[in-house]
Parts: structure tokens; C-alpha cells; sequence
């Protein structure tokens, strides 16, 4: 069968338990849903189709089953995943340090270019709140991470920051695609008609105006 | 229950191949319930429509991109009564169903971890469901026709 979308994206959520990944990947309501069977059961991933810049993009988003209790999240679950969300909750000091645990956990066994963004969530709580917004994008800037505050909650940033990572993906892998076959020699810039039509116009233009 | 089979892959030969329609007035029993019930969103054995969920409209499938199939499964309901037992599940029996061969075919969609060899669909926008089941086994994807609306 003819493929139907552009691109496919493997994307992990990563980050200490209790910070909200399933909450991120679950839609957070209260409404009769919740508890249902689906509920009962969880969510192990999703598949969204985006379009980025009119290209079709599928995006597998995958949660961590309580792997990260016990930070056993190896290699093979990183396998195949071209971007991560590394998750905190701005309510819990430990949660962000660990951060760092995770970013060295993920360079020992992810793919080294595998793209990351960092999300400080449940802003919605601020009155709890022990993490700063400015120490968030510190840490991005260390780590030169995108970064975003988030609520589950109330839906806040979610959907763009997922957005966000499908867009650096894109830009990494059409970066990695132009340099294996430059444009010139790939044809994948055909020149058009109307082109054509208008490269001898162009011409006569400048140099009239040299 | 053989007969049925065979009927079946008749009619999705006879309209996957894009033959023209072949009236089989022998069979027009089963033929009939067939088409009428599906007339309106099935189309050379595919979904005609977009198919989406019922409670928030996310989309699930493209048009086109699934094939109808009957066949009887019992799905568990998608609100179960809070005075049932503890640790009964209430389902129903459902006949027909969209058969995705590749789960990326899916516009928008939820997977539930495994019970048993299954995984359960739900929608990925209001986490409704379940609207279908995955086969673990076979890797392929069935979205139950009474669980979702067509547009
Ligand atoms: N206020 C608030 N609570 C949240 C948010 N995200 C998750 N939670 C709550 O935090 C708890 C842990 O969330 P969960 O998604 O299970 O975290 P996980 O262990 O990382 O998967 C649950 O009680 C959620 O309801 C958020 O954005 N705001
Ligand atoms: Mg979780
Ligand atoms: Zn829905």
C-alpha cells in the first residue's frame, strides 16, 4: 500500500514518576472517561498525524510504564525514538535536578542525535511551586535544550511544545537528507515552466539596470 | 458459519478488485443486509468517509483507508455501570468492524497496554473508547463501526 504521510516520529516521554507524563499523553479531564475502561487499562502510546509546513507528519508518542521508578529505561526502549520530552513538575526540586540524571541516561542510550526538549510542568500550580520559571531556561541553555513550561491540567503549551520537537526533527533530518545529495544533483528542485518562463525577464532586468 | 466466510471473501474479492458489481441474487439474504446497513459508508470495501470519534470528532481514520469487515467480537463497553461486580467487565457483541492492516494508517488514535494479546483503541483526543481492539499477534488494527460516526 502507497505510504500516506511524509514523515513518522518515535517520541518518548521521559522524567521522574509523578511529573505528568501520562497526564501529558492522557488527556486530563474529569470527565466520565476517566473512569472508564480505558482508564483503568492506561494508555502505553498514541499516534497523531500533524502537518508541518504541508507535510504530513506522524507522530508515535510513547509513555513510560514505571520503568523510571527504577530508572531502568534502557536501550532497547530507546530504540528507533528521534525525540524526547524530558519532563519535571515544577512543584518538585527533585525532579527538576534529576533532569540531568535523565539527559545522561539518554546520551548513554539513546541515539546520539536524537532531539530533546525539556518541559517544567504543572505551572498551573504556582502557589506550590518550588522551581523557577528562569531556572528552567538556565538549564536549557546549559544543555542548548529547548524549553517550556507545561499544565497538563489545563492543556497548556502541550500541544505546541509537541509541535516544537516534530519541527526540530523535520529541520534535523532535511539538514542530514540536503547534505547526503546536494539539491543541485538530487532533482529535488525541478526547475518549472513558469520558471523558465521568467529566468530570461529576470536577466534582461538587472542587466538593464547595470 | 462457513458459507458466511466464503460469502464474505467473495464480496470484498468482487469489490477490491474493482470487478464490476456482480448481483448474486442466490445470496441476496445476506448480500442485502450487507450492503444496506453499509451502502452509505462502505464503498469498493473501504470506508467512504472520514471516520471520527463520536464524542469529540477527532479524527480517526482517512477515507479510504480501511477495509470493511464482519465479524463477531465481543468488545468490552466503553462506560461500564459502577455497580458492576468488582473486576467484571461488561461487553457487548459487535459485527462490524474497519481492518487496518498498519497501525500507522491511523490518523489519530490511542493504544492501552496489552491484556492479554490485545491492546484497545481509544481516541487519542478524548480517550474515549474502546472504539476497537489490536491484535498483538497479527499486528493489525479493527474499529468497531458502531463506535465511531462518519463524515
Ligand atoms: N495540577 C496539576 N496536576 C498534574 C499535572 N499533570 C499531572 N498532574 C497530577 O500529577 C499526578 C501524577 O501524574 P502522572 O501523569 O501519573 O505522572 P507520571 O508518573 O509522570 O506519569 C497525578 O495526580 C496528576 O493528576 C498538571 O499539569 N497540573
Ligand atoms: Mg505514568
Ligand atoms: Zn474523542
Amino acid at each position: 500500500m502507497a505510504k500516506t504521510y511524509d514523515y513518522l516520529f518515535k517520541l518518548l516521554l521521559i522524567g521522574d514518576s509523578g511529573v505528568g507524563k501520562t497526564s501529558i499523553l492522557f488527556r486530563f479531564s474529569e470527565d466520565a472517561f476517566n473512569i472508564s475502561f480505558i482508564s483503568t487499562i492506561g494508555i502505553d502510546f498514541k499516534i497523531r498525524t500533524i502537518d508541518l509546513d504541508g507535510k504530513k507528519v506522524k507522530l508515535q508518542i510513547w509513555d513510560t510504564a514505571g520503568q523510571e521508578r527504577f530508572r531502568t529505561i534502557t536501550t532497547a526502549y530507546y530504540r528507533g525514538s528521534m525525540g524526547i520530552m524530558l519532563v519535571y513538575d515544577v512543584t518538585n526540586e527533585k525532579s527538576f535536578e534529576n533532569i540531568k540524571n535523565w539527559i545522561r541516561n539518554i546520551e548513554e542510550n539513546a541515539s546520539a542525535d536524537v532531539e530533546k526538549m525539556i518541559l517544567g510542568n504543572k505551572c498551573d500550580l504556582d502557589a506550590k511551586r518550588m522551581v523557577s520559571k528562569e531556572r528552567g531556561e538556565q538549564l536549557a541553555v546549559e544543555y542548548q535544550i529547548k524549553f517550556v513550561e507545561t499544565s497538563a491540567k489545563d492543556s497548556l503549551n502541550v500541544e505546541s511544545a509537541f509541535y516544537t520537537l516534530a519541527r526540530d526533527i523535520k529541520a534535523k533530518m532535511e539538514k542530514k537528507q540536503e547534505a547526503s545529495n546536494p539539491p543541485s544533483r538530487s532533482g529535488a528542485h525541478p526547475i518549472k515552466a513558469s520558471d523558465m518562463q521568467r529566468k530570461p525577464a529576470s536577466w534582461l532586468s538587472r542587466c538593464s539596470i547595470l | 458459519m462457513h458459507i458466511l466466510f466464503a460469502l464474505k471473501t467473495l464480496y470484498h474479492n468482487l469489490y477490491l478488485k474493482k470487478v464490476p458489481k456482480i448481483r448474486i441474487m442466490a445470496d441476496a439474504d445476506i448480500k442485502t443486509t450487507v450492503e444496506e446497513t453499509n451502502k452509505d459508508y462502505v464503498e469498493d470495501g473501504k470506508n467512504k468517509l472520514n471516520v471520527k470519534c463520536k464524542f469529540c470528532s477527532s479524527k480517526i481514520l482517512d477515507k479510504q483507508s480501511a477495509n470493511y469487515i464482519t465479524q463477531e467480537k465481543q468488545l468490552p463497553l466503553m462506560q461500564q455501570d459502577n455497580n458492576r461486580e468488582e473486576g467484571e467487565i461488561q461487553t457487548e457483541s459487535v459485527n462490524e468492524f474497519y481492518h487496518v492492516e498498519n497501525m500507522y494508517t491511523f490518523e489519530n488514535i490511542g493504544f492501552t497496554h496489552s491484556v492479554d494479546n490485545y491492546k484497545y483503541l481509544s481516541c487519542a483526543d478524548c480517550d474515549a473508547g474502546p472504539v476497537g481492539y489490536y491484535d498483538m499477534n497479527t499486528k493489525h488494527s479493527y474499529v468497531a463501526l458502531s463506535r465511531v460516526v462518519h463524515s
